[in-house]
Parts: structure tokens; C-alpha cells; sequence
């Protein structure tokens, strides 16, 4: 032992060292490290899975937009075909309207000459019965007396007015 | 120095109120305050993002955690510090015994050369107190994983092949003790002895190689240490899980 250099003393003091030793290096080295690696671990972790999960909501909202897009553009259609549809509808009966009032028109106006055709024969009528009476008047008061003239006056008018219907 | 001086044991270079104070103690005592500042140093200001002393204060512990995780499994956690300060602590102390200046500066006494600084593992003190240590960690562990279970490793009455058995375990845990001790005494103290043989003969460019190689041993010496003691705490806890199984 002697020559060995081993001594109780230092012995002792050697395990004491290296408690200490290994203590420190615990509470100093290990604890602190150790968990600095779990922690950057876990940081890791979460770092990783809040992008998957950015993806994921990416991809869904990609897809919601892209269903969105394709709806609106379908809308659109829809609309613009409603549109067209109803503007051939109005388009026909704005026609059809048209074709009935120009008919209307055409009528009353058919009506109105004919109307007017009737007036200007009735008009002519009278007024040629008229100048036959007076004319009739004149030549005979030159030849028949008055009362004679009236007679025969009111024959002819009465002739004249049957002749009118 | 015209004659090469090797001793066996380390000399005495002074005395603190009676305790003697030997070239390896104080040696111990420069590792170990080299060691305090270094880890004061990497995990002061710990940040996500590491720094330099940061960075390989992780990389060694991480690895080592990773290693002796591969051998303790889960259970590492509980016996981490004991084996991480086991290989950082010799792992040290046997390249503080390499650097240029220990074993070579030091003062004559009694007409004899006392180096003032020696490889705090190339003294038996230091090695025998690693080994008991690691040896009474080991039983602790085991009493303090498998309760009073743990004693039938030693004392086992219920059969005469286990209370032989027993008794060759009582010897074993004996000579692992000595095992210990004395392999990585002796790895570092040849290695210190080739390294200055080597210089006394040749002192230039020669030794170099055998420094490097002493580098390799000083790595290896700490690895068997710390592994060893993590093999021998993973068969104390496990004592005895065969028959356990069986019943």
C-alpha cells in the first residue's frame, strides 16, 4: 500500500472531489443542457406541426376558394342564361304588343275613313238636295204659283229623302 | 535531468494543516476548476439558439446522453450524472496529465525531482476512489431499484448452488473494484511512463505519436470506465428478472 501511494487520507479526499465534482457538474452542465435539448426538441416539434397544420388550412382554403370560383362562375351563367332567357321573352312579347296595337291602330283608322266616307256621302246628299231645291225653286216660281210650288216642293224633297236612304 | 525519475506513487509537494497535499490532488483540484468554468461558461446564458460553448457543451452531453441511453435504455435519466461525471471527469484528468509543463516542471527535494502538477488519474488514490464509488453506486442502485430483493445476488439460502453463487458475487464486486482502479491507473501511468522515457531518449518529433496515441488511450480509458459502470448498474437493477419471469 505504501508503495502503491495510497493513503486513507487522499483516498478520502478524492471521493470527496469527485462528489463534489459530480454535483456540480449536475446542477451546473447536465440539468441546464439536458433541458435546453428537450426544450429545443419540443420547440422543434411544435415548430414542425404548426406547418403542417398552416398547410393543411392552406390547402383547405385553396380548395374552399377554388369551390367558391367554380360556384360563382356557375352563378354567372346561371344569371347571364336567365338573363337572355327573359330578354327573348320581352323581346317576343314587346313584338307581339307592337303587332296588337299596330293592328288597333290600323282599325281605328280603317274606322275613321270609313266613318268619314259615310259623313261626306251624307254631306254631298243633303247638299245636293239642297241646290236641287233651290234650283227647283227658282224655275218654278216663275211658273207655278206659290202654293202650287210648295206641293210640289215638298213631293220632290220627299222623293229626294227616300232617294237619300 | 540526467536521470529519469518515475515513481510510483504521487509525491507529496506540501501540507495544509496537517493534510498532505500531493502533485495530483492539486491536479484534480485545477481539473476540476477548469471543468466548474466551463460549465459556468456554457450554460449561463443558455439561449435557443446556441453559442459557441453552448454548442459543445450540448454536443457532449447529448451525445453522451445518446450513448449510455443505448446501454441503460429509459433508465438512464436516474444514472446519467454519475456516469457523464465518471467519463468527463477522467477523460480530463488523463489529457490534463498529456499537457506539456505536468510531470516536467516541478523542484528538486531531498536531492530528488518532485514534479509539481501529476495526472490526477495517474495516482492510485484517485482510480481506487473512482472505483469504490462507482462499485458502492452500483449496490445502491440496485437496493434502491429492486429493494431488498437485490440482497439474494449475495445472500441466497434457498439453494446451495445460489448461496455459492452468492459468495463468487461478493468476490466479484471485490475484484471489480480493484479492476477498475488499477486498469485505468495503470493505462494512464504507462502512458505517462512511455511519454517520458520517449522524451528522455528522443526528445524531439518522436514522441509525438505516442502523445497522439496517449490522447486515444486518455479517450478510451474514460469510455471503459463510464461503460463499464453503466453495464454493471444495468445487471444489478435487472437481478434476478429471469426468475421473476419464470414464477
Amino acid at each position: 500500500m505504501e508503495q502503491l501511494g495510497i493513503e486513507p487520507k487522499l483516498l478520502l479526499a478524492q471521493i470527496v472531489n469527485f462528489l463534489i465534482i459530480a454535483f456540480v457538474l449536475t446542477k451546473l452542465l447536465y440539468k441546464p443542457i439536458l433541458a435546453m435539448l428537450e426544450k429545443r426538441k419540443k420547440e422543434i416539434a411544435q415548430g414542425l406541426e404548426l406547418t403542417e397544420k398552416m398547410r393543411l388550412a392552406e390547402e383547405k382554403y385553396k380548395e374552399k376558394e377554388e369551390k367558391l370560383l367554380s360556384e360563382a362562375r356557375r352563378e354567372a351563367r346561371t344569371i347571364v342564361e336567365a338573363a337572355e332567357k327573359e330578354a327573348g321573352e320581352v323581346k317576343k312579347s314587346l313584338t307581339l304588343e307592337a303587332q296588337r296595337e299596330a293592328a288597333v291602330i290600323v282599325e281605328k283608322g280603317r274606322k275613321e275613313a270609313e266613318e268619314l266616307r259615310v259623313r261626306m256621302q251624307k254631306d254631298v246628299g243633303r247638299a245636293a238636295a239642297q241646290l236641287a231645291a233651290g234650283m227647283a225653286k227658282r224655275l218654278l216660281s216663275q211658273v207655278v204659283s206659290a202654293d202650287m210650288q210648295h206641293k210640289l216642293i215638298a213631293k220632290h224633297l220627299k222623293q229626294l229623302e227616300s232617294m237619300k236612304e | 535531468m540526467s536521470e529519469l525519475h518515475i515513481s510510483l506513487a504521487a509525491e507529496k509537494i506540501g501540507e495544509i494543516g496537517g493534510f498532505p497535499v500531493t502533485n495530483s490532488l492539486l491536479a484534480t483540484w485545477i481539473v476540476m476548476g477548469i471543468l466548474v468554468l466551463l460549465s459556468l461558461k456554457a450554460t449561463r446564458r443558455m439561449t435557443l439558439i446556441p453559442g459557441s460553448a453552448q454548442s459543445i457543451a450540448e454536443l457532449v452531453v447529448g451525445s453522451l446522453y445518446d450513448f449510455f441511453s443505448s446501454v441503460l435504455g429509459p433508465k438512464i435519466k436516474q444514472f446519467f450524472p454519475l456516469i457523464a461525471s465518471f467519463f468527463i471527469f477522467i477523460i480530463c484528468s488523463n489529457w490534463f496529465g498529456l499537457l506539456p509543463g505536468v510531470g516536467t516542471i516541478g523542484f528538486p527535494e531531498h536531492g530528488k525531482f518532485v514534479p509539481l502538477l501529476r495526472g490526477g488519474t495517474a495516482d492510485l488514490n484517485t482510480t481506487l476512489a473512482l472505483a469504490i464509488i462507482s462499485i458502492v453506486a452500483i449496490q445502491y442502485f440496485g437496493f434502491k431499484t429492486l429493494g431488498f430483493h437485490y440482497s439474494s445476488r449475495f445472500l441466497n439460502f434457498s439453494n446451495p448452488i445460489y448461496f455459492f453463487l452468492g459468495f463468487l458475487e461478493i468476490i466479484s464486486e471485490v475484484s471489480k473494484v480493484i479492476s477498475f482502479a488499477f486498469r485505468l491507473f495503470g493505462n494512464i501511468f504507462a502512458g505517462e511512463v512511455l511519454l517520458s522515457v520517449m522524451a528522455f531518449l528522443m526528445p524531439f518529433i518522436i514522441p509525438l505519436p505516442f502523445l497522439a496515441l496517449e490522447l486515444f488511450v486518455g479517450f478510451i480509458q474514460a469510455l471503459v470506465f463510464s461503460m463499464l459502470t453503466a453495464v454493471f448498474i444495468q445487471v444489478a437493477i435487472s437481478h434476478g428478472e429471469g426468475e421473476h419471469a419464470k414464477a
